[in-house]
């Protein structure tokens, strides 16, 4: 018997446990080439403003051990050629559509997830309320993110809320002490889930010119390097949480998603490995499926949280 | 359409000191590739580099396609210790290449160090295209990191050589040879260098009326246009035009479409 892959995200449903990170797979059609995207439970697209946004200066990008410093900037097509362009495509092709936003008020949250409900161009609202790299260095120090206080994740959230029926997830920063307060503020609020963990803050500097090799200054850290902090407190804030989270940081392979499942993820999303291997969410998929059947579980939901302690 | 595959590496040898020159058998890769265009060549197996590197193709074979490659870092360092018999997953075709335009007269390549790898590629072509071998100007710092300088010869290009240091060749920069060779309205000129060199060529193209194609180089993660982190700044003001994608707007470009003045030269290397 073919085991069931499908979960729940509140009203959200995803035909299997597998999306991918905001940002690191476009809008769908840079990987659509590559394989059939409605295979995945969900695409996540790249955070999406009002208006276009051009994004930081480069270099934006520089490899580190085992993972990957970006300071982006939300460089993104707007709302506009998003319903014009993208939302179509993704429509096309048959995807869940996960619609990351990124705004700089609550107000602005709340019209683009309105705007996005009408012109159903999303299947569920993931909140960015945790991009690291949306001020400049001289900045970065003064006004925290969103997420980092749990009153503002409460406030953007229940505004949102407000604002839409749509399945709401709030994506959270791990550049805090405790995961579980802003979690539980998100909860409190009414998000229908968590996404954990967006890019830990870091630094390289090249000791030959003396310069920091992004142009921002720092950056935000990913890819395998970050696994084991991100699997932490996707354990943390699990326990403590009514609602779903989806996991993600460093996953590479079925074993690495299978770790978060147990670790208590409801779904998991493949980030930087996208980049490596194109079709890496796929495979993720399929050895998910694979494993399931091998050790004869017939839910995906039985592996939700049933880490052997 | 690009592919992701697993090739053998037919021969990987010294082209230069620390300069390889590696042939993988990829038929499939070879059909499509087109000059200017790249590959993402994964370099272990493991997480160390974690990212793919890109590579334009040197040479596109009937079979095979070639890379030339200067070992700096960790990544080539790893594609220098492979050899033949061993596999490595290449992933490409990608970008946009070259393009040429039979009806212009004069066709000039200029290189600059290891920016002539997607040269010999385009000298084929235009040779194709033109029917004419075009004229080649190859820089370097000195006489024994020249390079291709036979691989053009043989194809019957006309080849000019600079060196910083005057050991061959005029001595100065290739961008210095080029104005030399007087380029007109019915010249193309197409550049792959360090990015001095590549806007002094821009400068000499723009000042001359000769049309100029530049092939760009930036850290990248895919490859595909999903990571953002591989842009240079155009000269479109719109926010959603600005910044361009090395990997999937280019790697050749217009050379007037680049900001060259938005540059940071400072974080060459």
């Amino acid at each position: 018997m073919k085991p069931n892959l499908e979960v729940r995200i509140g009203a959200l449903r995803m035909k299997n446990p597998v999306t991918v990170a905001s940002g690191t797979f476009g809008y769908g059609q840079e990987y659509a080439r590559y394989f059939d995207i409605a295979a995945l439970g969900a695409v996540t697209i790249k955070s999406i403003t009002l208006k276009p946004r051009a994004g930081n200066a480069p270099p934006r990008l520089v490899e580190t051990p085992a993972g990957i410093l970006n300071a982006i900037g939300l460089q993104n097509v707007g709302l506009d050629a998003y319903l014009a362009e993208k939302a179509p495509f993704l429509r096309k092709h048959g995807a869940t559509i996960i619609a990351n936003i990124y705004g700089s008020q609550p107000d602005e949250y709340c019209e683009l997830a309105r705007r996005l409900e009408e012109a159903h161009a999303a299947d569920a609202i993931e909140a960015n309320l945790s991009c690291p790299n949306v001020h400049d260095a001289a900045t970065a120090r003064g006004p925290a993110l969103v997420a980092q206080i749990p009153e503002r994740v409460a406030e953007y959230s229940r505004a949102l809320r407000a604002a839409t029926k749509l399945p709401l997830l709030v994506k959270l920063t791990p550049n805090v002490a405790d995961i579980r307060e802003p979690a539980l503020a998100a909860q409190e609020a009414g998000a229908d889930g968590v996404s954990l963990i967006n890019t830990l803050m870091g630094m390289a500097i090249d000791p030959e010119t003396r310069r920091p090799r992004l142009a921002n200054v720092i950056g935000g850290l990913s890819g395998p390097a970050i696994r084991p902090v991100a699997l932490k407190m996707v354990w943390d804030a699990s326990r403590v949480l009514q609602i779903p989270v989806i996991g993600m940081g460093g996953i590479c392979t079925a074993p690495d998603a299978i770790q978060f499942l147990l670790a208590g993820a409801n779904a998991v999303a493949v980030g930087s490995m996208s980049f490596r291997q194109p079709d890496a969410a796929l495979q993720i998929v399929r050895g998910l499926a694979d494993y399931l059947e091998h050790h004869q579980i017939p839910d995906v939901n039985d592996l939700v949280g049933a880490i052997a302690t | 359409m690009p592919y992701v595959l697993d090739c053998e590496i037919a021969a990987n040898d010294e082209a230069a000191p620390a300069h390889r020159r590696m042939r993988v058998c990829a038929p499939q890769i070879a059909r499509e590739a087109q000059p200017g265009q790249f590959a993402m060549l994964q370099t272990a197996d493991g997480y160390a580099p974690f990212l793919r590197r890109p590579m334009s193709f040197e040479r596109v074979l009937p079979e095979a396609v070639a890379f030339l490659y200067k070992v700096e870092g960790e990544g080539t360092r790893l594609l220098a210790a492979m050899r033949p018999g061993q596999t490595i997953s290449v992933h490409g075709p990608l970008g946009k290449g070259f393009s040429i335009d039979s009806t212009i007269s004069r066709h000039i390549l200029v290189a600059g160090g290891i920016g002539v790898a997607p040269l010999p590629a385009l000298a084929d072509a235009v040779t194709r295209a033109c029917r004419r071998p075009p004229d080649v100007v190859i820089g370097a710092r000195t006489k024994r990191f020249l390079l291709c300088g036979d691989v053009f010869r043989s194809m019957g290009c006309e080849v000019y050589l600079a060196t910083d240091d005057g050991s061959v060749g005029e001595k100065g920069v290739a961008s210095h040879v080029l104005e030399r060779l007087a380029p007109n309205p019915d010249t193309q000129i197409y550049a792959c260098g360090p990015m001095p060199m590549m806007r002094a060529t821009a400068q000499i193209a723009a000042r001359s009326g000769a049309a100029c194609q530049v092939s760009l180089e930036a850290q990248m993660a895919c490859g595909d246009g999903a990571c953002l982190g591989c842009v240079v700044e155009s000269i479109f003001e719109n926010e959603g035009e600005k910044m361009v994608r090395v990997c999937t707007d280019g790697p050749v470009f217009d050379a007037q479409h680049i900001d060259w003045n938005a540059h940071n030269f400072a974080y060459d290397r």
